[in-house]
This record gives structure tokens, sequence and C-alpha cells, in this order.
């Protein structure tokens, strides 16, 4: 845990704001949960009447997942914090006078009104809202600590209960990251695993656009309330990783505004929810180092993707790796059996390619290359060469995912005996 | 008593002829010049009276007035002198016979000994005199050639008396020759592609873009020879056409560029203009319209280096020239249309730390800044680049052997192989084929049934739109034309679609 340094630090910097000195989320202080989530009996509460206090406690600024378990320490039940009135806020770490304004606001409009109005605006932006107290409440994160007190939740819940594998990386991938994270999820979904992913742009994208497109499931968690899906551009994404019987995860009440905060805990629950998580490429300071983080605190089993030693975008999966922090992944495939599952039936055709073609995709099966490199490697000219590409593009078997470097993709792996007349 | 004399007028790049009208009557001494004449026009008083007077001519002590019509047109320059000199000469009674003024336009500047010196635009100023009627023209000596290439019978004058005694018949000047069409072998321009090392597929789209006229893009790190490559175009390009030599001539005359020794462009326009350019400066205007880099670049190419580094309103303002091939500058008393079909060859990194999606190297950008750079250049601006080609620095495992081990082939080659395809382009359809309309995409041009429905399906796979799926078909046309075979193949277009914009970041 503590090699991952950077990522490291920032957790500290991060959880500090929310917990009492020494006292980090991760389990590296004097003494461990005291006020924590895992000591806490809730068993006793009845869901039904604690839901208006959870919900309009949660809405609190300054109130974070942290801060509830401090409060239910002191008072036993949210209803009986809720009547603490004021006083409340002398439990929680750090109080802004935001806090204060916004709590008088609360207590004003009262606790079933507040319950009644986020309700709605949640089922506007199409989903429901889960406390830790409801059945729904995702049974992987209610093993976590701190675990959030209120979820916002879109698509069917039935997402949660299948074992799932998050896969995460960063937002600036290569092109060696983005074939990764579509292999990695294509195969995930295929086996019927539920890829769990932050969203992002890079190799989040790239997971959850090929799981959905293997029509598996996919499980989003956002940075952003669920009305207003953070980056914009994977809107299209999300609506189709709903309709594949996936789902999105949101921490935020509709309408609050997303700070730099959200995004580090957002990947907290992405590693809360999975059963594994797979660093597919991340540089030094990546957000996915916290996932990865995250995943070791909660003994998550987590993978790593290498990547060549002097690739930047690939140095931090190659430290969790060095530092024995995670697994190496070989290929997808080996993932699989890492996670105690087995690759999923798939579909193998075989196309006919012709001889340019099949010497260009072997030697890209046997190693990635732009085309300047399968020049040297096939002896083709580079007109030739490039219209192969093209061909083999068209038919779904290389991708350049908008990079100089072409790859195989999982489709082009299945065909696996193409003639072998490279070099 | 009333003369009248012809000189002619700028206008864009174009040249309008305008009557001087000179009355001398009874009154105070004055000279008065009308006419929407600007400051340096309103300055031709002072020079033509010293020119007069050093010339061993009189200036008439009476009330002088010049009319420059058509009066409503806006005028400047100094190219007017030598027709008002005349002018006050011939209404004075200094000039015995008149006849020759009816057949003869007038052109310079004078300077105060009476010397001729040449202006810009002859080119195009004598091409209006020739267009209106009129056979003959007198120009500075040094413009002789520029005028007679017009088709004018041009003569050049040193001075105000050598005019003027041709006019008179004294002294019958001997008309100057046009210059040379161009037929003499160009001599190579710019850095040649024997010093590019490897980047095998960027000179591929090289080779195509000028062979096709075709716009490229280069995008990649900084440092890996986008800028040297783009720079050896101007080694490939196919030769300038007879036609179109004299239109950029034209255009470089009017701009004042054209070699007086040599007043004929031979070799396409290579125009590279700086980042920190000006939107006028780059497709022309000014309050006397000026043509811009994009008009200097007419049948030749433009190359924006550091693309993302123009500004945005710059870039923007290129796209009416890259759909129609022409700039139309808008004023109150008209628009003005100036010739500016080039090709485009732009290069700019990814990002402004220029390492975004590489792989040695860590981009140290915001998101949001690198978006705000790419978004530079606009979507429809996008839309008219036919080629792009994404670059990366050489990986360590290959840099050593792979690039290295082949001879880069030198300019000469290339530029063959370019001036072969334009021939065949010329040949066929008598344009480039980046000119080539949609509906001529048939049987006659090389582009078979089978062929075209292979593009449909290619274009719905990778998601493009009819207006790049056509630009797709014309760079197909040149690949062809590269590879000398008259028909378009499967072959030819998937080579055209591997060029495809890629997604910046």
């Amino acid at each position: 845990m503590i090699g991952v340094g950077a990522a490291g630090a920032a957790v500290g910097a991060t959880t500090a704001e929310r917990s009492p000195a020494g006292a980090d989320a991760f389990g590296r202080a004097q003494s461990p949960h005291r006020q924590g989530w895992r000591t806490l009996e809730l068993g006793h509460l009845d869901p039904a009447a604690e839901r208006p206090f959870w919900v309009a406690l949660a809405q609190v600024p300054g109130v974070g997942p942290v801060g509830f378990a401090r409060l239910l320490h002191r008072y036993g039940s949210a209803r009986a914090a809720w009547a603490a009135g004021a006083e409340l806020l002398a439990e929680l770490p750090r109080v802004t006078g935001e806090a204060t304004t916004a709590l008088r606001h609360l207590r004003r409009e009262g606790p079933s009104a507040v319950l009644a109005r986020v309700e709605r605006a949640t089922r506007l932006a199409g989903g429901e809202v889960l406390t830790v107290l409801d059945a729904a409440y995702p049974r992987s994160l209610s093993e976590i600590d701190p675990r959030p007190p209120v979820l916002f939740v879109a698509g069917s819940s039935d997402a949660f209960d299948a074992p799932g594998v998050a896969v995460v990386g960063t937002r600036r991938a290569t092109g060696y990251g983005r074939a990764c994270a579509a292999d990695l999820g294509d195969e995930l979904a295929r086996a019927g695993v539920t890829v769990i992913s932050g969203l992002a742009l890079g190799i989040d994208g790239e997971a959850h656009a090929a799981a959905v497109a293997a029509g598996g499931r996919s499980i989003g968690v956002l940075p952003s309330p669920l009305d207003r899906i953070y980056p914009p551009r994977h809107r299209e994404l999300a609506r189709r990783m709903l309709a594949c019987g996936g789902a999105l995860v949101s921490e935020l009440a509709t309408g609050q505004s997303i700070g730099r905060p959200d995004f580090a805990r957002r990947n907290r629950i992405i590693a809360g929810l999975a059963r594994a998580v797979v660093v597919v490429e991340a540089p030094d300071r990546s957000g996915a180092l916290l996932t990865a983080a995250a995943a070791v605190d909660y003994g998550r089993d987590l993978h790593a993707v290498p990547g060549p030693i002097d690739a930047v975008a690939s140095a931090g999966c190659n430290r969790l790796i060095a530092d024995h922090l995670a697994s190496l992944v070989t290929s997808p495939a080996a993932l699989l059996h890492a996670i105690g599952t087995s690759a999923g039936r798939r579909p193998v055709s075989v196309a006919s390619l012709s001889e340019a073609e099949g010497l260009v995709l072997g030697g890209l099966l046997r190693r990635s290359g732009s085309i300047e490199e399968m020049i040297g490697r096939t002896g083709l000219r580079t007109g030739v060469l490039a219209s192969a590409l093209t061909l083999l593009e068209a038919r779904g078997l290389v991708d350049n995912y908008g990079g100089a470097t072409f790859h195989p993709t999982l489709a082009a792996r299945r065909i696996g005996t193409v003639p072998d007349r490279a070099r | 008593m009333l003369a009248e004399t012809l000189s002619a007028s700028i206008l864009g790049v174009d040249g309008v002829p305008v009557r001087v009208e000179v009355d001398v009557a009874f009154g105070l001494p004055a000279l008065t010049i009308v006419g929407l004449a600007g400051s340096q026009v309103q300055e031709a008083r002072e020079r033509v009276r010293s020119a007069l007077r050093n010339s061993g001519f009189e200036v008439p002590a009476r009330r002088i007035t010049v009319n420059l019509a058509p009066a409503d047109l806006p005028k400047d320059g100094t190219g007017y002198d030598l027709a008002i000199a005349v002018g006050i000469l011939a209404a004075s009674g200094q000039l015995p016979r008149h006849d020759r003024l009816s057949v003869t336009g007038l052109v310079g500047e004078l300077a105060l000994d009476g010397a001729l010196r040449p202006v810009a635009g002859t080119m195009a100023l004598a091409a209006a005199v020739r267009d209106a009627g009129v056979p003959e023209m007198i120009v500075p000596g040094a413009s002789v050639g520029e005028a007679a290439t017009a088709g004018v019978r041009a003569y050049g004058a040193a001075t105000l008396g050598h005019a003027i005694r041709h006019l008179a018949g004294v002294e019958m000047m001997v008309a100057g020759a046009a210059a040379l069409p161009a037929s003499l072998p160009q001599e190579a321009a710019g850095p040649d592609l024997a010093e590019v090392d490897g980047q095998q597929v960027a000179r591929r789209a090289l080779e195509i873009a000028v062979a096709g006229h075709h716009n490229l893009a280069l995008c990649g790190p900084p440092g890996i020879g986008k800028t040297l490559l783009l720079r050896c175009a101007a080694g490939l390009l196919p030769p300038l056409e007879d036609d179109e030599a004299v239109a950029v001539s034209r255009i470089y005359s009017v701009a004042g560029l054209l070699d007086r020794r040599a007043p004929l462009v031979r070799a396409r326009p290579f125009r590279a203009p700086h980042h920190t350019i000006s939107t006028q400066a780059l497709v022309g205007g000014g309050p006397r319209v000026r043509p811009g880099e994009a008009s200097l670049g007419h049948r030749g190419v433009l190359m924006l280096d550091e693309t993302l580094q123009f500004r945005a309103d710059a870039l923007d303002a290129l796209r009416e020239p890259l759909e129609s091939g022409s700039v139309t500058i808008a004023r109150v008393e008209g628009a003005l249309s100036l010739p500016a079909r080039f090709t485009l060859l732009a290069a700019f990194n990814p990002c402004p730390c220029g390492w975004r999606g590489s792989h040695g190297r860590a981009c140290t950008c915001e998101d949001a800044v690198a978006r705000r750079y790419t978004a530079r250049l606009s979507g429809p601006l996008r839309d008219r680049i036919d080629l792009w080609v994404t670059m990366a620095e050489p990986e360590r495992r290959t840099a050593g052997s792979a690039s290295r081990s082949r001879h880069p082939e030198a300019s000469r080659v290339v530029a063959a192989r370019v001036a072969a395809a334009w021939r065949r382009q010329l040949d066929r359809q008598g344009r480039a084929n980046a000119e080539l309309p949609a509906p001529q995409f048939d049987e006659r041009h090389g582009f078979a049934a089978p062929l075209l429905e292979l593009l449909t399906r290619r274009g719905r796979r990778f998601g493009l739109s009819p207006r790049r799926m056509h630009r797709t078909a014309r760079v197909a046309r040149t690949v062809a034309d590269l590879e000398g075979e008259s028909t378009v193949n499967a072959l030819h277009l998937d080579e055209a679609l591997r060029y495809r914009a890629a997604a910046l970041p």
C-alpha cells in the first residue's frame, strides 16, 4: 500500500479532511475504525423510519461517509442525530459556514419533505435512492469502510448481485491501453462477469464500451449526480449500458455540483463494488492508483496490465507489479482463470484474407506496430500496407484507437490460425 | 482646353480602366485632383509639377482640374502620375498631336526629375487596358515584360521625356517582348526528401496530396520531422500550366512580388506564413484590398506550420477558399472576389505540450486545455482536409533497424511520379482530382459501380459524411493516377481511407 507513493499520499490528503487527525480511511493509523462503519450495530434500526433522516443528513455538506459513521456512533441513529440539531456539527472533522446554513435550511424543510424532494428528483433522472439500511443496497459495498450512507442508483439493481470486476486506468490512454481495456471488457462480459468502471474517458470508457458491445452487463460509478453524467461525451455510452441491464451509481444527489474530491471518492466505490480490480494503464499519480489503493484496503484482488518499462503511461502499473501489490495480467483468459471463471463460448468466424492482409495481420498478432514498423517487418510497400490495414479495420480485425500503432482485436486473436507468412 | 488619357486601377487582383480627364482653364493657378483620389494620388500633384518642370516642360499658371473616371471608384497608388502629366501637357498645348493618346494606356510613377518608376500590378493594369480595346501602352522600362505578357504592345520609357517624344511621334520606342511561357525545367526548391529519415506514411500522404491537390494534415509530437517533410513539398509540385502561370503572375504583380526581370511565375507558389499572421494578411483585405497569403498560394501550396497556433478566426476564414477556391471580401461598395485555390498543408502538435498520446513522454496538459487547443481546428475546417496522418516518434526497438535500412527516395524521383500523375489528370478531366465534381464519379473517370458501392459500405462502416466520402473518392483517384492506372480499384480506395480523419484528443 505504502508503495503506491504519490497516489497514497493523495489518498491521505483527501481523507484527512474528513477524519480526525491520524485516523485515515485505509487503516494506516494507530486506532483504525474505532469510529468507522465496521463496529456499528445497525440491525436494530427500522429502515423505513430512519430513511428520511439518513437522506436529509447526507445532504449536509461535510457529512461524508466518515462523518456519517461518527454521527451514528455518537447518537445511535440518524433520527437521534437529527434531533440534536446544530450540535451534531460539532462531531464533524471540519465544519464550514456553508454546512451550518444548509443544516438550518434542511431542518426548516423537514426530513420527510427533503426525502420526497430528493426521491422525486432522482426518479426524474431515472434512478432511486438507497441507504445502507435498504435491502437493495449493494452487498459488496456493505463490507467496506467507510461506506457511502446514501447511494443514487439507476438501472437494474440485480446488476450488483453478479460478480463484478473493475477495469480502470488513465484517461490519457495510449492505443495499447485502449486495446487491452477493450479486450478485457469484451472477455469479461462474454464470461458473464460485470464490468465495473468510472465511465471516464480513456480506459474506463473503452472497457464499458467493449462490455456493452459484447452484450454484457456494466456498472458505471459516476463522479457526478445521475442527472449530469460526466463526462458528457459518454452520455450515449451510459444509455447503452443501462439498456444492457447495467447500472449507474452516484454518491451525489441530483443537482449537486461536483468537485475534485468526488473523483477520488468515486474510485473507492469502484473498488468496493468489485470482486477484483484490474489496472490497465496508469502513469504515476493516476486516479486509477487510488482505486488500486482502495482495492488493497478492501481486500480485493488487484491485477495490473504491464507495459514496456520505458512507457510513461504504464509506469504506475509496472510499479504495482514490482511492489507485489498487483498480480501481472498476461492475457484476458489468465485473468478470468485468476478470478475463478472460465472464458465464455465465443463465436469464431474465419475470414478470408488476401496474402498481404494475412501477412499484415499475422505480423500484428505477433506484435502490435505502426505502419512504419510493419513496412520494416513485412517488406510491403506503404500503399499496399495502408490499404490492407483499412480492409482489416473494416472487418473489425485491427484497430489503431486514433493513434499511429495498430493492434489486432480480440476477433482477430480468435481466428488464431492466421497463415503465418510474416518474415 | 480639355484632354483625356487612359490609365488603370487595381480592384482586388483585377485591373479597371481609368480615364484621366484634364481641364486647363482660366483662373487662379491651382492643380486639383478629383474622383475619390486617395492621399497617394493627391501627392501626385507635387510629383507631376516637379517632373514636368525638370523635364523641360512648363506647368501652366492656370486652373488645372484632373478628374479620374469612373469617379465612384476609390483610387490609390502612384500609377496615375504619367497619365496626369501627359494629360496636362496635352490640355495646355505642349503635345503637338493627340492621335496616339486614344490608343495608348499610360501607367507609371514619376520621380521629381522626370524618371519613370514601376508600380505594383502592372500586369493586371495592362490586361485592363487591353480589355478596354486599347492596343498599346507606355510603362516604366522595368515593367515592360510584365505588361507585354498581358497581351498589349508595351513600350518601356525611362523618363517622361521619352514617353512624350513617342506620343508626339518624334522618336518611336521599340515594343518590349513578352516573358517566355514556362518551358524551362524548374530549379529544385526546398529541402530534398532524401533528407527525411523514415516516416513512410507521411511521405506517401504528401506525395498524394501534391499530386492531386488534396489538403493534408500531419499531427504528431515535436521534433519528428513534420515541418521538414512539408517543406519538401516545394520541390515536388507538378509544373505550372501556362494559363495558370498567367493567373498566378497577375496576383503576384498586384502584390508587388513579381520578379521584374522574369515577370512570369514559372513554379507553383509555396507560401508558408508565420502563425502570428493576421486574418487580413492570410485571406486578403485591408482598406485598399490586397491579396493575402491564401491568394498568393493560388494554384500552389499554403503551408501552415503549427496550424493550431494560428488565430482561430484566421483559420476559419480559410473555410471559404478551401471550398470555393476564392476569397470574397465584402465592402459597402460591393463584394470583391480574389482567386485562392491552394493546397493546404498543415502540421500541428496534438496538444500544447505536444506529447499527448505518445509513447515515451507524458503529456502535461490539462484535458480541457488540450481539448480547447484542438478545437481551434473547427469541424467544418477538419471536414475539408482530405488526408490525415498521425505521426509517432519511432519506438526504441525499431528506431535503429527498420527505418535506416532503406535509402529514402529523393525528391527528384517522387516529383517525376507526381508530374506523371498530374499529366494523367489533365488529359482526363483538365483539372486536378481535388476539383473533380461528385457527379463525375463515373466510368469515364475510372469509377466503376462496384467501387462506388464499396465506398458507400466503407463510409457507413467508418461513419463518414457524404462530403468525406466524396473527398475519399477523389483521393483514391489520385492514388490510382500515381500507380498509373485508369481505373480506381478497391486497393486504391482502401489506401485513401487509411488517411481519413482521426479523432483528436
